[in-house]
């Protein structure tokens, strides 16, 4: 913390409202904030809006942008025209690596990001090198996306946003269809990064084991706020919104 | 209906390939300008998805089965333009990576595949949803006969190159090549039709999407791609439409080879080699012979429609437009 | 073309296409891929345009092909495999040749041909990567649009094959007693459920490549 400099939310959201095309309310003024360097996690059952918000959190929604952004990011509205930059600043991951995985070569798919800013040879392999290395798949440059296991998806999913140098990250249900290997190491590996996280999960015991807030999401709404082992040792709260309390904290031993 | 290599001699690899080249041009231009943005991946899967269907079974008779083509499936769902990239990208790739049809021969079948196929299919959809109406059931007689005509027009030009490369005589190439079609044809209406009463049945909204916004067919595209075709056929079929078989009964008769043209055809069609027993005119066979197969085909294609209709939605337009698919939920 | 015997063993069919130069080195993977693309086909092209019964070239050619393929550490069987699996069709569309005068001349420098030439793209495919391929069409001024086109075609077929396997498999399980009729709808709808999946899978990966900086 510098005296003196303000200290900017590496995201920032205001009253957020969001209606799908048909109508229905799928946000409901939604405000949170995520500090530098913080791992928040987004909790709810389904369909309560989480994949929603974090689509807003890049600009790929609302599809026709109108009025006061609702979102900041580093202090930068999430509206054109600083999109580029902003894309390039939150790194977001999809629920289905297939579908952000969509280059030939692993080695492509995380030049992309680099190479849509401008980034060319040499610099640009020495970073994908890099956000590999990073990630725990170094050597990995020429394999093809169809042979990777889930996890390695998810992984140069992560290595594509890190080569862009993004300061946060938004991921949708990373550990989902993980086998639990491939869940330690990805938690190892979000643990391992500093910049600022929010992750939307199920995943209940991941939040509990690496984030320090959770915000609880229930109809467009934000129901709940807090640390995890505070928010999620509720029971009769959790259980009114579509959770339950989470095995780690039913048998917290005292070392 | 992949010709390998070998099968087309230089010139008429040349030809096919400008063709071609033109066709994916003007493709190329139309979608770029057309197509919103957030489709042209679409092109791409489609292309994927026109490949995996291509392997689905549908089965004919003891063991055998037939398989989809895809060009009029792809040109219904995306549009004659998409269409034609999606068949070329299908052809490329097979070419190159499954060696599915030649090098030198990539024009030749790109012109049969992915323009003759599609632009040929979609006019004719065009025109016969044009005619019959906005109803489920026009939809699907569209359908069927538009993806009859597209395989046996393909047929007729694939048949063509052979013939102009010296190949394969045309007296044996058109019966062969377009005769057989003519019933692949109907296992390609069947089963395109079939995929798209599902889709219909699915996702209406994603049938509607490929239809101009004005809600009428492309003319202006189409024109160009049927110029080109046009193009192709005067290339490649004009030579012998005039010729036949005249020409070939005579070579054969002055080299001594009259018994070997006498052998039994390869597939007994009713219409043997398109000549109506007691008729003499060559020309007003052929014509009499693609005529009627074309009516049946055109009543079978009914018959299908018909088939496929759910009940009371024969002359019913399409439910309202429902806007555009919901963001997932989480 | 070579069609499945069903969907699950062309997907099969289908992965060990798409990879067949898994796990290979030699001196033939390593060379540069605009120089085997440019070979392949100019060796295509060479046969093609040989006067029909120009033997001699078409066996230096032949030995040519063979001694690349020993170079490549290939085995011979899986190349062999794989060329025939192509033969038949080639047989069958040739054999129409047999049927007007002097036609034996032409089935045989047909065949002579179309095999040399499928020889060649055997081994282009088994050597090369195709996104190398790729990389040569843009090179070469291939518009965008088409190279995109093949990219993610190639990156998605054998996602859609299984998708299409399993849901026919799921299909098969609840079919009692498979009809024709019934096996036709059941490939249509596979076939309509497929393509509905990749539409929206499409709008998905527009989005993703939005997400990283992608303009149009």
């Amino acid at each position: 913390m510098r005296p003196g400099v303000e200290d900017v939310n590496a995201l920032e959201v205001r009253a957020l409202r969001y209606r799908y095309p048909d109508g229905t309310a799928a946000l409901q003024g939604v405000s949170l904030c995520v500090a530098e360097g913080e791992r928040v996690a987004l909790v709810g059952p389904n369909g309560a809006g989480k994949s929603t918000l974090l689509l807003h959190l890049n600009g790929l929604l609302p599809e026709h942008p109108s009025g006061v952004p609702a979102v900041h990011v580093f202090g930068t509205p999430v509206a054109e025209p600083h999109l580029p930059a902003i894309r390039a600043q939150v790194g977001l991951l999809f629920q289905d690596p297939d579908d952000q995985l969509f280059c030939p070569t692993v080695w492509e798919d995380v030049a992309f990001g680099p190479q849509q800013l401008g980034f060319r040879e040499p610099g640009l392999s020495e970073r994908v090198s890099r956000a590999l290395a990073q990630v725990g798949l170094g050597g990995f440059e020429d394999r093809l996306p169809q042979h990777l296991s889930r996890g390695e998806k998810r992984r140069v999913c992560l290595a594509g946003v890190l080569a862009c140098d993004a300061r946060l990250l938004a991921l949708d249900e990373p550990t989902s269809d993980l086998d639990p290997r491939g869940r330690r190491e990805l938690k190892a590996l979000l643990q391992s990064l500093p910049v600022a996280q929010i992750i939307a999960t199920h995943d209940l015991e991941l939040v509990v084991e690496t984030c320090q807030r959770v915000i609880v999401l229930d109809g467009g709404a934000i129901v709940a706020e807090g640390p995890p082992a505070e928010v999620l040792s509720d029971e009769k709260r959790m259980l009114e919104h579509g959770l339950e309390k989470p095995h780690i904290l039913r048998h917290r031993h005292p070392h | 209906m992949h010709i390998p290599d070998g099968f087309v001699d230089g010139k008429t690899a040349l030809a096919a390939g400008a063709l071609a080249a033109a066709g994916l041009g003007v493709a190329l231009r139309n979608v770029r300008r057309a197509f919103p943005p957030r489709r042209v991946p679409l092109i791409g899967l489609a292309a994927a998805f026109v490949f995996a269907a291509q392997m689905l079974n549908f089965p004919v008779a003891g063991g055998t089965s037939g398989h989809l083509i895809g060009a009029v499936l792809a040109a219904v769902l995306l549009g004659p333009s998409a269409a034609v990239l999606v068949m070329g990208t299908v052809l490329i790739l097979q070419c190159f990576m499954f060696a599915d049809g030649g090098v030198t021969a990539l024009g030749a079948n790109i012109f049969n595949m992915a323009l003759v196929a599609p632009g040929v299919g979609y006019a004719v959809f065009a025109v016969v949803r044009r005619i019959a109406g906005g109803s489920r059931r026009s939809l699907l007689l569209a359908t069927a006969f538009a993806s009859w005509c597209s395989t046996v027009a393909a047929a007729i030009a694939c048949a063509g190159q052979l013939a102009v490369s010296g190949t394969v005589a045309w007296g044996v190439a058109l019966p062969a090549m377009a005769g057989v079609h003519m019933l692949i044809g109907i296992g390609e209406a069947v089963t395109t039709t079939l995929v798209i009463a599902a889709v219909a049945g699915l996702r209406p909204e994603l049938l509607r999407e490929s239809a101009a916004p004005e809600g009428r067919p492309r003319y202006a595209e189409l024109a160009a791609y049927g110029l080109l075709v046009a193009l192709g056929l005067a290339v490649f079929v004009a030579p012998f439409a005039s010729g036949w078989p005249d020409g070939l009964e005579r070579v054969a008769a002055a080299l001594g080879f009259q018994a070997s043209a006498a052998r039994a055809p390869l597939f007994a069609a009713p219409l043997p080699e398109y000549v109506v027993p007691g008729l003499g005119s060559a020309v007003s066979s052929i014509v009499i012979a693609g005529s009627v197969g074309t009516l049946l085909a055109f009543g079978l294609a009914y018959l299908l429609a018909r088939l496929l209709t759910p009940p009371g939605d024969a002359g019913r337009r399409g439910p309202p437009h429902g806007g555009a698919p919901r963001a997932s939920a989480a | 073309m070579p069609g499945g015997a069903g969907p699950r063993t062309a997907a099969l069919h289908v992965h060990q296409l798409l990879s067949p130069y898994h796990h290979r080195s030699s001196l033939v993977h390593r060379f540069p891929a605009i120089g085997k693309v440019a070979g392949a086909v100019t060796l295509v092209f060479t046969v093609v345009l040989l006067p029909r019964t120009a033997w001699a070239a078409y066996a230096a050619c032949g030995a040519a092909l063979v001694l690349i393929a020993a170079l490549s550490r290939i085995p011979a069987r899986r190349l062999a495999k794989k060329l025939l699996l192509l033969e038949p069709f080639v047989l069958g569309v040739a054999a129409l040749s047999l049927l007007q005068p002097g036609g034996t001349l032409v089935f045989l420098a047909m065949l002579a041909k179309s095999t040399l030439c499928l020889f060649s793209i055997v081994l282009l495919s088994s050597t090369t990567r195709f996104s190398h391929v790729l990389r040569v069409l843009w090179r070469l001024g291939v518009p965008p649009l088409l190279v995109t086109s093949l990219a993610l075609m190639y990156r998605y077929l054998s996602l859609l094959v299984d998708e299409a396997a399993r849901m026919h498999r799921a299909r098969r399980s609840r079919t009692f007693s498979p009809g024709r009729v019934l096996a036709w709808r059941s490939s249509a709808t596979v076939a309509a459920h497929l393509f509905v999946r990749s539409s929206e899978r499409a709008e998905r990966v527009y989005a993703a490549m939005c997400a990283r900086g992608w303009r149009t």
